[in-house]
């Protein structure tokens, strides 16, 4: 792995994750990935060693809900999707985002 | 349901392993695919989604342990810890678990006879709509319904699905090689579907064979079943021979149909149009009935009240004098042994409490020996609440062994009630159930919360710095007062139930030591089988009788025979209203009197004395009559009464009679009761139920097989049971005050030894920690007899206080228990005398112990510890 990528920032993945699901489908560990991947234009990188503990903890919060299902290549997966409790919580995780950007913005523009 | 996901995975730790297993791995292969497709080859790309990944089995945990929530993690680290720490300590654990394990124990156990006998229902569908309906007339205690009031009442109401009603006989079964003696159930109509049960085998009776000119049919029980008929299938329409007639099995109840009781084994049915069971003022029938869904207990009174009074209308007589009475059937049943129930429940609920307290003691004195422990785990930074809970954890888990234990003492309750109250009702549904498993859980959180939080709560009270600076080890200890009030909390305790044990065990003592009027020992009691069809010749009946009185008492070793319809000292409610032949005023009180049928030989039986007249001169033109001093003094100017006519109008089973003598007065209703105003009606005559008395010169058992043979060739078509000495049939009689005597004198005996054990272990913690106090103060010249008195004290003031307020406690205890007590009154001063000197007694030795081994501590070595 002779690049560097992007780590992403801790707090955030959470954020990515849940904006990812926003879109309604239900999808699996590796499709998060690389959807991220893809929409980021290959900026963002998603560790594995971050994903599943931050999917398995939003699970338990009640955020996101999970359920074993068959992939197109008939492989079985866990596919996530999101919950109303999730929804809510993605409005506050955007805001909060939204005013921490603001902020470092303000810092770097006039500090 | 997050809770119950993370419950599951940390309970099924396997499957949720398999899980992320699979979720990770689908990971690496997509990726590998992604690769491959990309232009790497197969293994090139298996290699490069596996390093991308990184350590599989490390991300699997850091994923599992998101899965499993923190807190209930920490319980469970909890619990382990404490188990850890308890096996540390095994003489503590052990005192605390077997502690519980008394209290929790005898708690469940007669909690186990409440639920079984006061919470749940009839063992019937819907038991709780079962009621028992009485007619009630004014002249009379006559209890039971005629057969066409019965049918009246069925036909006319309206808040009931149905009323049928039943009576019993014992009946000789002769179809075997010896007959055999049957408890028979006569039923009305409509009987299996009131109580709402269905045959297990076969089919319940016909309309036709429920009326008059029938078909024959019996119902036979599940236990007769299989001892009769080895619980064949092939059993219906076999046949049962009683006298004459031989019976079709029409069908086999379920093994848990018992009613009215558990010994019946054969139900008939009783047509209600018998032409003799026509006459309105005849009554056999003990009435049940069942509610129709949401109809009260008191509708269905007024409704059966107006029924009544039309009946009143259409038949002024017998009719206009009676009305029904009606209850729950649960209620008739079990109303009776309600308050001892709960009395006893409150005992061992105090005992419970007594424990509870011991334990909060034990571990207050413990958890200042662990304070070095304690501060430790503060000063790495533990928060109070964790380390409270890890103290109300180790609690926790001695308490879930001690009810455990306690379990299986609950287990074995049934087997101790039924040894000591074979009469208590529906003792034969006390068995464990998991209503009793999650009771004693219950307990066992209670116990913990009621023994664990004080002492958690005031072992973290201490900030750090202040632990710390006492760990000075040269100090003199403070004083210890909440630890003393527990133990004087646990004395007063004791000296409740003591209390109220006294005062039962006292009754108990004078119900032995009352003369009763009659002499009971050296009495054999028996019955010998008969049908209701055969006191339809009452002369036959009368020689038969005769004969077998005659030929008992011909046996070596027998001094009389006698025959009676009830028991004497067995209580028994049989009262009628008299009309005497000497006029009286309207002023003065009705006459009223106890009612006994007995053979003339029955009085020289018992060793009644004849205070006037002579015994039953038969032959006269009406039925002779012995009245007793009582009745003779209070109706009828006491010898005077001789001659007089008395008559009971309205009851066609009592004819009226000539008093010929005067007996003595007889505690005949019941030991515990006064004599009343009684009136023997003379007489033999055999009907189911009578109950023949033979005085024996020694030990009436030994006589059993004697009477059992002569009665055999006597009687050769009868059998002969329940051969009983009539002083267990008294102890029998009063079973539910035993129970509630012994129970309560076993708990106070173990509440006073565990506040003994409470107050031995304070005391001793308490010497423990003043050792070098104690030593100083030796070496400095005090005597030792000082230092024991001062310990003593110590003991014996805490005692004292408790006492005290104990005997406030147990006067509030004695009034609950004024219904149960004979012969003294709650407020009893020696009973409290007593209990006072026992407690101080053994508290004082409790005390001694510690109090001399204080001042048996050797000043230089003591010192020289430090």
């Amino acid at each position: 792995m002779g690049e560097k990528k992007n780590d992403i920032l801790q707090g955030t993945l959470v954020l990515l994750i849940l904006r990812t699901l926003a879109s309604g489908k239900r999808m699996h560990g590796y499709a998060i990935t690389a959807r991220i991947h893809e929409v980021s234009e290959e900026l963002l990188r998603v560790e594995e060693g971050s994903l599943y503990p931050a999917l398995h903890r939003m699970e338990q919060e009640g955020w996101i809900k999970a359920e074993w299902g068959k992939t197109e290549k008939k492989r079985e997966a866990r596919f996530y999707s999101l919950t109303a409790l999730g929804r809510k919580r993605l409005q506050q995780e955007e805001e909060s985002w939204r005013r921490l950007t603001e902020g470092v913005a303000r810092v770097i523009r006039y500090a | 349901m997050a809770w119950y996901r993370q419950l599951r995975n940390i309970f099924r730790p396997s499957r949720l392993q398999n899980d992320l297993q699979k979720e990770l791995a689908f990971h690496v292969t997509e990726r590998a695919d992604d690769l491959r497709e990309a232009g790497m080859s197969e293994p090139e790309a298996d290699r490069a989604a596996h390093l991308q990944f990184g350590n599989l089995t490390a991300q699997i945990e850091r994923t599992r342990d998101m899965d499993i929530p923190e807190r209930l993690e920490a319980s469970l680290r909890n619990l382990r810890l404490a188990v850890r720490s308890l096996a540390k300590a095994p003489a503590f654990s052990l005192t605390v678990i077997l502690t519980l394990a008394l209290g929790i124990g005898a708690n469940s156990a007669v909690f186990s006879a409440i639920d079984a006998v006061l919470l749940r229902p009839l063992p019937f569908p819907n038991g709780d709509a079962l009621l028992l309906i009485q007619q009630a007339q004014l002249k009379s205690s006559e209890r039971n319904v005629a057969p066409v009031r019965l049918e009246d009442w069925n036909r006319l109401n309206t808040t009931l699905l149905g009323i049928s009603g039943y009576y019993s006989a014992d009946t000789s079964e002769l179809s075997g090689e010896m007959p055999e003696k049957l408890k028979c159930q006569y039923v009305a109509p409509r009987f299996l579907q009131v109580l709402g049960v269905a045959p297990a085998l076969g089919r319940d009776f016909t309309a036709q064979e429920e009326h008059n000119g029938g078909p024959n049919a019996i119902l036979i029980s599940d236990r007769l079943w299989r001892r009769r008929f080895d619980g064949t299938p092939d059993v219906l329409g076999k046949t049962l021979r009683f006298g004459q007639t031989s019976y079709p099995v029409i069908g086999v109840m379920p093994p848990s149909f018992r009613f009215p009781d558990g010994d019946s084994d054969v139900w008939f049915p009783s047509a209600p149009d018998y032409p003799f069971a026509l006459r309105r003022e005849l009554t056999w029938f003990t009435a049940i009935g069942r509610l129709k869904p949401g109809v009260t207990l008191a509708q269905a009174r007024d409704n059966l009240m107006t029924v009544q009074s039309n009946l009143a209308r259409q038949f002024p007589k017998p009719d206009a004098e009676i009305s029904p009475r009606v209850e729950l059937l649960k209620e008739s049943k079990v109303g009776g042994v309600r308050r001892s129930l709960w009395v006893l429940f409150g005992s061992v609920s105090l005992l419970l409490l007594i424990a509870c307290t011991n334990i909060a003691a034990l571990l207050m004195s413990r958890s200042t020996g662990r304070q070095q422990e304690i501060a430790v785990r503060f000063s790495l930074g533990a928060s109070r609440a964790s380390v409270a809970a890890q103290q109300l954890a180790e609690v926790f888990v001695l308490a879930l062994a001690g009810a455990g234990l306690g379990l299986l003492a609950a287990m074995g309750a049934s087997v101790v009630f039924r040894s000591l109250a074979r009469e208590l009702p529906r003792i034969e549904e006390i068995r464990l159930n998991w209503r009793i498993v999650i009771y004693c859980l219950v307990c066992a959180l209670a116990t913990t919360l009621l023994s664990g939080l004080i002492p958690a709560i005031r072992s973290t009270r201490r900030s750090l710095s202040q632990s710390l600076a006492q760990a000075g080890r040269s100090q003199v200890s403070g004083r210890h007062p909440l630890q003393l009030a527990l133990v004087a909390a646990q004395v007063a305790f004791a000296v409740t139930l003591l209390g109220g044990a006294g005062l039962l065990l006292r009754s108990f003592q004078e119900l032995g030591r009352v003369n009763p009027g009659f002499d009971p020992q050296h009495v054999l009691t028996l019955h010998i089988s008969t049908s209701w069809a055969e006191t339809g010749d009452p002369k036959a009946g009368k020689q038969r009788m005769d004969r077998i009185l005659e030929g008992l008492a011909s046996l070596p070793g027998v001094e009389s025979t006698a025959s009676s319809a009830f028991l004497p000292g067995v209580p028994n409610e049989y009262q009628l209203d008299i009309q005497t032949d000497r006029g009286r005023a309207e002023s003065e009180p009705k006459v009223h009197a106890y009612a006994r049928f007995a053979s003339p030989s029955y009085f020289a039986t018992m060793h009644m004395p004849l205070l006037a007249g002579e015994i039953c001169r038969e032959g006269s033109a009406q039925a002779p009559l012995i009245v007793n001093r009582m009745f003779a003094n209070l109706y009828l100017n006491g010898t005077d009464a001789i001659g007089h006519t008395l008559t009971v109008q309205g009851n066609a089973y009592v004819p009226s009679g000539q008093i010929q003598g005067i007996v003595g007065d007889a505690r005949e209703a019941g030991l515990d009761r006064d004599p009343q105003p009684t009136v023997y009606w003379c007489g033999t005559s055999f009907q189911p139920g009578t109950n023949f008395l033979v005085r024996t010169h020694g030990d009436p058992a030994a006589l059993t097989e004697a009477v059992r043979r002569k009665l055999h060739e006597l009687e050769p078509m009868r059998s002969v049971y329940d051969i009983t000495p009539l002083t267990d049939h008294i102890s029998d009689a009063y079973a539910e005050n035993r129970l509630r005597t012994i129970l309560l004198a076993c708990f106070a005996v173990t509440a006073v030894s565990l506040a003994c054990v409470g107050l031995y272990g304070t005391l001793s913690y308490l010497v423990n920690l003043r050792r070098r106090e104690v030593a100083l103060r030796l070496a400095l010249g005090a005597l030792r007899g000082q230092v024991v008195r001062q310990f003593l004290g110590v003991g014996l003031r805490t005692a004292a206080a408790g006492s005290a307020a104990g005997l406030v406690l147990a006067a509030v205890f004695a009034r609950l228990l004024s219904g149960m007590l004979f012969g003294v009154s709650a407020t009893d001063g020696a009973t409290a005398a007593g209990v006072l000197a026992i407690v101080l007694t053994v508290s004082g030795a409790a005390s001694l112990i510690p109090a001399v081994r204080a001042a048996r501590v050797e000043p230089m070595q003591a010192l020289r510890e430090e």
